[in-house]
């Protein structure tokens, strides 16, 4: 019997990234943009993952929205993403080096916050 | 404003960029995002380690081992560039954390509150040793006290070339402002 102090999912976290291989280099981080592979196979997938696939329907999202939306914590959907990832499903749009940023990409910023 | 953007979709043209929004609790971080975010409030969790299970209090909860903050978190979309906003809890026992959410950013705004200046010297101090770009947003509340620029300089210890600005962080264009400041200055740091 459980005790009630705690609500705990019905699935624990950890089974969201269940059955994947995850690379052993993950490069995948909060604002990396991920979106599907035009020629990914996308049946076959645990629950969770078919839940990211449907949710990425409408176009590309960062890591950090598909882990908000799908209910799960940040560091589960960053290897259930990785394992997609690496088995082609998904690609991503990392984020550049910011050492020495871009002046393209600041003026970009510049001008898209003085358009709002 | 808010309204008009939630519909703006993200293509794979996009770069996704990030800034940084920092500050003690209750300064008005989670208001500032709010008021810039074209999508509405998203809640995930971030895990916090021994660092954070040492200070929370974990009495009667005796099974968990770990404990989770929420994080502000924004996105606006604009032509080419996809910005996203993270708030930063200020406390060093979050410094796990708060060096993962600067990696990768563009720079860091960090928000201050004239009414208790002191606190606003931890964060400060982490994004100095961090050897980030930064500008200092003062969040004006009703009853701030009104200080000379100058003045609060001085208070907060500023280098002469980082902008400091008044912003109230509930105004979508005050708070858009800072934002602005923020990059300039990025842009001049790049530049020279």
């Amino acid at each position: 019997m459980t005790s009630g102090r705690q609500r705990r999912r019905v699935v624990p976290d950890y089974m969201a990234a269940a059955r994947l291989t995850v690379p052993e280099n993950v490069h995948v981080e909060r604002t990396t943009l991920v979106y599907i592979a035009p020629d990914a196979a996308t049946n076959g997938l645990d629950p969770p993952g078919s839940h990211l696939l449907t949710l990425l329907r409408d176009g590309p999202l960062s890591v950090y929205e598909c882990a908000a939306h799908l209910g799960l914590p940040y560091c589960v959907v960053r290897l259930l993403v990785a394992g997609l990832v690496g088995s082609g499903t998904l690609l991503t749009r990392d984020p550049p080096a910011t050492d020495l940023p871009d002046i393209e990409i600041l003026e970009l910023v510049l001008s898209g916050l003085r358009a709002l | 404003m808010a309204s008009a953007l939630s519909e703006s979709r993200i293509s794979t043209e996009h770069i996704p960029v990030k800034l940084v929004i920092a500050g003690p609790f209750g300064v008005g971080k989670t208001t500032l995002v709010d008021a810039l975010s074209e999508i509405k409030p998203l809640n995930t969790e971030e895990v916090l380690t021994q660092a954070g299970t040492l200070v929370d209090d974990l009495t009667g909860v005796n099974e968990k081992t770990t404990t989770t903050t929420a994080i502000d978190f924004g996105r606006l979309t604009m032509p080419g560039v996809v910005l996203y906003l993270f708030g930063a809890p200020g406390q060093t026992r979050f410094q796990v954390l708060w060096n993962e959410l600067v990696r990768g950013a563009l720079g860091v705004l960090v928000l201050a509150d004239t009414r208790r200046i002191d606190d606003s010297f931890a964060v400060l101090d982490l994004v100095e040793s961090a050897g980030l770009r930064y500008a200092v947003a003062v969040n004006h509340f009703p009853d701030s006290p009104d200080y000379p620029p100058d003045a609060l300089r001085q208070a907060l210890d500023l280098h002469a070339s980082t902008p400091l600005v008044v912003c109230d962080a509930r105004d979508p264009v005050s708070a858009r402002a800072s934002l602005i400041a923020l990059v300039e200055h990025i842009k001049e740091l790049v530049l020279s």
